[in-house]
């Protein structure tokens, strides 16, 4: 026997494959720090490599000594899962290649460990990787489920919508602890960033109309553009993006821990409908807010205006007040208003909807509140689009 | 740094540890050992500090003073490499499992092979599917989600990403809670087989009486943040403290104790 010894080149930390003839060597610790060399050793092609080290040039013109190899752990100081299933796939390597391998001088406790990983069950523990679908399938797939979810936004709404009606006929029924606490949270408690925000865009309004107006010495109509702008569109566009933000994702995430945790299951068995104590009260109290929002978002979207204007035109907080009460008609003020409910409607569906889609994990909850966001701004717009185009026709 | 599980030096030794959370005092000079290779068990009513030890033996909280030693090495003021060298020699089973829920059970148990070996992609879905298949769980439940399982399979989906890395010590905190009787009886089985097959030294807080008797070598019986006895089961049966007694001869530890016997 040619004693051509081939030694794996450094394996991680301690663990040594040491080939010599016929016979293979472990030696040092396989545990799962070092089965990473031995791996890599054996590289992606383990048959050709085990196969040449051991004599063979790939396999192919085998010689015609003794098939049995004979693998020696009498020096492995430690083996553990990891090391022992490498191990195990390099006997059935062999084992494929048309070697017998014989395993000599493992410990008692080595020896088990083996005997465990080699058992039928570990072997066939491996389920078959499930083929990645095609760019069809997945367009199929997607589709289908944009679907499945417009349907079940429907049935929804439906329901939402009998729960509403039926309340409405049994005022009895109506939560009104839970509305009045939405109200605060969700109306309340949003007015400073609200205030701020819309006081801002009426200052950019302003500035952005000064550099036009004052080149044709058009100075006073900055509270037409300031008013109309305002009162119409910006202050409740501005005001329900605002509140989806913060209110619509809130509920999202809410209803969808609660779903998580199976409280919404309990609501359901002591006999509370989870719409009535849930969505209900959410839906009632934002369409009280929203539109208030609006007026106060109003007021000082225009009050941001009139700062700009008098420091950017010279036109005083009188001369702009006066100017504004003939500009503005009263349907300018309402048809903002009139919006804010649809858009509270929105976002409290949707929101809510969004909510109880989630499914299981910590992961569907973000998921969820973020495309509740994401939803109910775009509807908040594509809504207000719609408006733009009844108002025109109408001629309001 | 010390070879874990240096011979004649307990794995765990806890020494006048004392913990308090504002007024209410939470461990009052709790000392104890466990030794390398045994089932250590922390048994008592709940909210009497148990779980509170657990969690400041695994790193998660701080006492306010005692030491406690782990592997030979004091746990307090470790750095971060430090803690993870040591975290990486032990294993822990969550009461509630603590599966992550984005990922199947296979990339749960591969997670911390992927983070802390240089392994093949291919080589870590196999120890993984093996892990897997250790704990008792057929080989289908590696492509499922933890919502899609049951209580009794995430409890040992969660035990196969325990001993994920091969590891020394397993921290159990109350393994059989929320199982039925026969999941729970299995789970006893499975762990005193995987002590045996893997040399694991496991440290477990329990009330489960049944586990109690039929798995655990050494318990320590903890009442309001003091350990009242320690010793094997038959010892701390025949202790003459009586919170002790209360415990074990109430009607369900008769039982229990009844059935250990019927089963030697």
């Amino acid at each position: 026997m040619d004693a051509e010894r081939r030694v794996s080149p450094p394996v991680a930390r301690e663990a040594t494959l040491e080939i010599e003839g016929d016979v293979m060597r472990l030696a040092g610790a396989w545990t799962v720090d070092a089965a990473a060399g031995v791996e890599h050793w054996l590289g992606g092609r383990p048959r050709t490599r085990l196969e040449r080290a051991l004599g063979g040039p790939d396999g192919k013109e085998r010689r015609a000594g003794p098939a049995e190899v004979s693998i020696d752990g009498s020096e492995l100081v430690a083996l553990d899962t990891a090391g022992a299933w490498l191990l195990q796939r390099m006997v059935g390597t062999l084992a494929n290649a048309g070697r017998r391998p014989v395993l000599t001088g493992f410990r008692a406790e080595h020896t088990a460990l083996l005997q465990m990983v080699s058992a039928p069950a570990m072997r066939a523990a491996l389920p078959a990787p499930a083929a990645a679908p095609g760019l069809l399938a997945r367009i199929g797939r997607l589709a289908w489920e944009r679907i499945g979810q417009g349907s079940e936004l429907l049935a929804f709404i439906g329901e939402v919508g009998i729960a509403a009606a039926r309340s409405a006929v049994r005022p009895a029924r109506i939560r009104w602890r839970p509305i009045l606490y939405n109200i605060r949270t969700a109306g309340f408690d949003a007015l400073p960033i609200t205030g701020l925000l819309i006081f801002l865009m009426g200052i950019v309004i302003s500035y952005q109309g000064a550099t036009q107006l004052k080149r044709y010495g058009a100075n006073i109509f900055v509270a037409d553009l300031v008013g109309l702008s305002m009162l119409r569109e910006l202050a409740p566009l501005l005001t329900a993006i605002i509140v989806a933000g913060r209110s619509g994702s809130a509920y999202a995430a809410q209803i969808g821990t609660m779903k998580v945790t199976e409280e919404i299951d309990a609501l359901r068995t002591v006999g509370i409908p989870p719409l009535d104590q849930l969505v209900l009260p959410k839906l009632a109290a934002l369409a009280i807010a929203l539109p208030l929002l609006t007026v106060y978002a109003d007021a000082l979207g225009v009050a941001g205006g009139m700062v700009m204007a008098r420091g950017e035109l010279g036109v005083g907080f009188s001369e702009f007040a006066d100017r504004l009460q003939r500009a503005l008609y009263l349907s300018d003020f309402l048809v903002g208003i009139g919006k804010a409910p649809v858009f509270a409607a929105i976002i409290s569906v949707i929101g809510c909807f969004q909510g109880f889609q989630v499914a299981g994990d910590a992961e569907s909850v973000g998921h969820r509140t973020t495309v509740s966001v994401v939803q109910s701004i775009f509807l908040v717009i594509v809504a207000d689009a719609i408006f733009s185009v009844v108002f025109l026709r109408l001629g309001i | 740094m010390g070879e874990p599980g240096r011979a004649g030096e307990p794995i765990i030794a806890v020494r006048e540890l004392r913990t308090r959370f504002g007024d209410a005092v939470v461990h009052d000079g709790v000392s104890l050992d466990v030794c390398e290779g045994e089932i250590f068990a922390l048994a008592g009513a709940s909210g009497c500090g148990k779980s509170t030890l657990l969690r400041e033996l695994i790193l998660l909280h701080r006492p306010d003073s005692g030491s406690i030693r782990v592997f030979g090495r004091d746990v307090s003021g470790l750095g971060d490499e430090q803690a993870l060298a040591l975290r990486r020699n032990w294993g822990v089973l969550f009461e509630r499992g603590a599966l992550f829920g984005s990922l199947t059970v296979s990339e749960n148990v591969g997670l911390p092979l992927r983070e802390h070996t240089r392994l093949g992609d291919r080589l870590i879905d196999e120890i993984a599917a093996v892990k897997i298949a250790l704990t008792g769980l057929p080989a289908s439940a590696g492509s499922k989600y933890p919502s899609e399982l049951s209580g009794g399979m995430r409890k040992r989906a969660a035990l196969a990403r325990a001993i994920a890395l091969d590891p020394k010590l397993l921290f159990l905190d109350e393994p059989t809670a929320g199982l039925d009787p026969l999941s729970a009886a299995g789970f006893d089985e499975l762990v005193r087989q995987l002590k045996e097959l893997l040399g694991l030294t496991i440290f477990m807080v329990t009330h489960d009486l049944d586990l109690l008797w039929r798995v655990a070598d050494r318990v320590a019986f903890m009442v309001g943040g003091r350990i009242v006895g320690i010793g094997t089961m038959q010892e701390l049966s025949t202790s003459e403290e009586p919170l002790v007694r209360e415990y074990f001869y109430g009607p369900r530890g008769r039982g229990a104790q009844e059935q250990a016997w019927k089963r030697r």
